[in-house]
């Protein structure tokens, strides 16, 4: 069964188009993971399945839960907007059952102290929120967003900014919901993140769905076109070698992307004629270079080619 | 329902916990009753330094009648016009003796004469100088006006001038009769003063017994008044701030977006109003024990307007929705402080309206623009109450009309501002104006 399930939906703002005719379904038990950059419509998309925003009238339905419902109140829903979300001057733990109370849970002194001690917060129960560091504040915030056990849970950019240790025990926890059954969607701008976690990863890009499914079918889209090569000479080049589209350093490691149709043992070999090869990997893109293929500097010089190619077409 | 309380106990505990809040709550009768507290302090810390006084009397006839009333004020208590007065036992000056100096006539320039008394006044040898000329003992025919001259260099400071008026008057009397042949103590009975003493309606007790009227007290008649309608105003201050603080973090932290997967946009909304009503209700509470303390130690205790108490609370908790339904809208409305600040200030000023026109509403309850002006909803809960603080009070049906109109006034508050409230929680950047915000309430 399909936990959410948008058709055709689309919301503007004034003359600006956020989302654009967005068709999306996530299957219960998942996790979603979605990607794109800033403004692309990601928040906007969330809030749509918060029902916070209504899709424009006369366009798209919204499924959430199995129901069209239009108020966004619903106690199993869970909600972590981006960084804020929280009361400064409230302590911990009567935030904490505030939000328990009002999502109607009825055991909520016992609910607040399972998840302080769970999360290792539970020195910090009195202490207000202004004197929490980042990481903290991030955790208490998650704890508000599932405290009423939601049996789906929005998570707006819940590992910016933390720390890895913070960062794991944030993950372990989403991995935990999806154990107990939940469905999480998660938004993100860590693509190695959202290739170890999600089941399926959803991409935005200026209002449109551009990626839609799990990482192993976007990536076959795009087929084997990825060669990852180290090879011990400082001066190495891969430029001018037949095939070779685009060259990204990451210093210790180069990651050649080549042209559809390239033999990869003529390319190997052009290689070693340089210098000594010490490592060679044929691969699938990684989910950073689809990324960044799609809203990147080079999808946008493309856009302005084929731009003008219609213009003198025209 | 059960969530719209969570959200009104959290609003209520998240503005009364603060400092802010605590120092409001004093600062604002304070500042209010600033003027009477001054006043009392600033009793105690008049100059009580002789005041020397030169009298010139062409007449001759007047300055030992002076000088003898002077030397019985400064012997006497307050209360006889004197200038002691005795508090816990202690008699203490509070008030300057006058020391009176003659100054003989001469035949020299008149002019010249008043200036060398102005220059002693400069030099502070001399408080003051009267010139009292020879022709004023006999009256002028007609309607020519007759006075003495009192020169000062201090015109704000009048304590003697009041005062020397009627030593001397009382003297010319005295003098006036005698010359018309009259028997001073058969005028004096002749022209006694009747005052009028200002008493209420005489009414039946329990037993059918006839109770006298008592006499009325002017100062209470308009300070139990303006005291209860400077309490709702000060109370719908102090309640405002908190309210516009608090939408406006739930929108600028996005706390809103958060509070709205929980709860519908009104019911979050009515939760906070009725949060802002507890506080408004325990600043009452507070602020009315306080009053009748007060009052009950100053020995006033039968002018505390008790049977007014349920009005006063229902029109101001009626007051707190009505206006507050507006702050929400500004707070969800603007983008930060200063912005809901200037928003504010129209707002503030229809609430402050009543007291632009309170004392004609006092001095006048019964005449038509004063039950026309508190039958206007936002004037209604201070002006009504004003009304009905004031004998002989107001007929039943108004103050029910005024609660029925404000109520109506409220739901429309109510339900507009929540139009604005639910749009205007979830935008971020640039606030709004009035032309958009009308949008949302109209297109919903």
């Amino acid at each position: 069964m399909n936990i959410v399930e948008i058709e055709n939906a689309t919301k503007t703002f004034g003359e600006h188009i956020a989302v654009n005719n967005l068709s999306l379904s996530v299957p219960e038990g998942a996790i979603y993971g979605f990607i794109g950059p800033n403004g692309s419509g990601k928040t906007t998309t969330l809030r749509m399945i918060m029902r916070i925003y209504r899709p424009d009238a006369g366009t798209g339905r919204i499924r959430v839960l199995g129901e069209e419902s239009l108020t966004a109140a619903n106690d199993e829903i869970g909600y972590l907007p981006e960084e804020r979300g929280l009361y400064k001057k409230m302590k911990v733990w009567d935030l904490l059952r505030f939000y328990a109370e009002l999502k109607g849970r009825r055991d909520f002194n016992a609910a607040v102290k399972h998840w302080l001690d769970r999360l290792d917060l539970a020195d910090w129960a009195n202490r207000k929120i202004e004197t929490l560091s980042k990481g903290m504040a991030q955790k208490v915030q998650f704890i508000s967003s599932v405290i009423a056990d939601p049996r789906l849970v929005i998570l707006d950019e819940p590992f910016t900014g933390l720390d890895p240790v913070n960062t794991d025990v944030l993950r372990e926890e989403v991995l935990a919901l999806r154990q107990r059954g939940a469905t999480v969607i998660f938004s993100t701008h860590d693509m190695a993140v959202a290739e170890k976690m999600c089941d399926f990863i959803f991409m935005i890009f200026k209002g449109n769905k551009v990626l839609d499914g799990t990482l192993a079918s976007i990536q076959d889209s795009y087929g084997q076109d990825t060669i990852r090569v180290k090879v011990e000479n400082g001066g190495f080049d891969p430029r001018g070698i037949e095939g070779v589209e685009k060259v990204t350093d990451f210093g210790h490691l180069q990651e050649l992307r080549m042209a559809p149709d390239t033999d990869s043992q003529q390319t190997l070999a052009a290689l070693m004629a340089r210098g000594r090869v010490a490592h060679f990997e044929l691969a699938k893109p990684s989910l950073h270079d689809i990324f960044v293929r799609i809203a990147g500097p080079e999808a946008d010089t493309a856009a302005t080619a084929s731009q003008a190619q219609e213009a003198s077409h025209a | 329902m059960r969530k719209m309380i969570v959200v009104a106990v959290r609003e209520y505990q998240a503005a009364v916990r603060t400092k802010a809040f605590v120092i409001s709550m004093i600062a604002m009768p304070i500042l209010m009753c600033g003027v009477l507290i001054a006043q009392t302090i600033l009793e105690d810390k008049r100059d009580i330094s002789d005041r020397h006084v030169a009298i010139v009397d062409h007449t001759g006839e007047l300055f030992d009648a002076i000088v003898e009333a002077s030397n019985e004020r400064n012997e006497q208590d307050i209360k006889d016009q004197g200038i002691y007065e005795t508090k816990n036992g202690k008699r203490k000056q509070v008030m300057p003796r006058f020391v009176i100096e003659r100054i003989a006539p001469t035949a020299d320039d008149p002019e010249r004469v008043k200036l060398n008394l102005s220059n002693r006044v400069r030099d502070g040898e001399l408080f003051a100088f009267v010139i009292i000329e020879p022709d004023v003992i006999t009256p002028k025919d007609g309607d020519s006006r007759q006075s003495i001259d009192y020169h000062s260099n201090s015109p704000t400071s009048d304590d003697f001038q009041r005062w020397v008026g009627f030593p001397i008057n009382n003297r010319i009397k005295e003098l006036r009769f005698a010359k018309a042949g009259l028997d001073q103590e058969v005028v004096k009975k002749a022209t006694k003063w009747m005052s009028i003493a200002n008493l209420g309606l005489v009414s039946v007790d329990k037993e059918g017994n006839i109770t006298k009227a008592t006499e009325t007290n002017e100062l209470a008649n308009i300070f139990i008044p303006m005291g209860m309608m400077m309490l709702m105003f000060m109370i719908i201050n102090i309640g405002a701030t908190p309210l516009v603080h608090s939408v406006l973090e739930e929108k600028m932290q996005r706390i809103a977006e958060v509070l709205l997967g929980s709860i519908p946009p009104f019911q979050l909304m009515m939760g906070k109003l009725i949060g802002m009503v507890g506080v408004s209700l325990t600043l009452a509470v507070i602020y009315l024990f306080g009053a009748y303390f007060a009052i009950r130690h100053a020995g006033f205790e039968e002018y505390f307007p008790s049977h007014l108490v349920i009005w006063f609370v229902t029109f101001l908790a009626l007051a707190v929705l009505m206006f507050g339904s507006v702050f929400v809208a500004i707070g969800a409305a603007v983008s930060d402080m200063k912005e809901s600040q200037s928003a504010l200030m129209p707002v503030m000023i229809v609430v402050a309206m009543p007291l632009f026109c309170w004392i004609f509403v006092v001095r006048e309850p019964t005449a038509p623009l004063s039950v026309i002006l508190s039958l206007i909803p936002p004037a209604t809960p201070m002006l009504m109450t004003i009304r009905q603080a004031v004998p002989p009070g107001v007929p039943l049906w108004q103050p029910v009309v005024g609660i029925v109109l404000v109520l109506l006034t409220t739901i429309v508050c109510v339900f507009a501002a929540g139009r604005i409230f639910r749009v205007g929680i979830l935008m971020q950047g640039k606030g709004a104006n009035f032309a958009q915000m009308l949008r949302w309430v109209i297109r919903g």
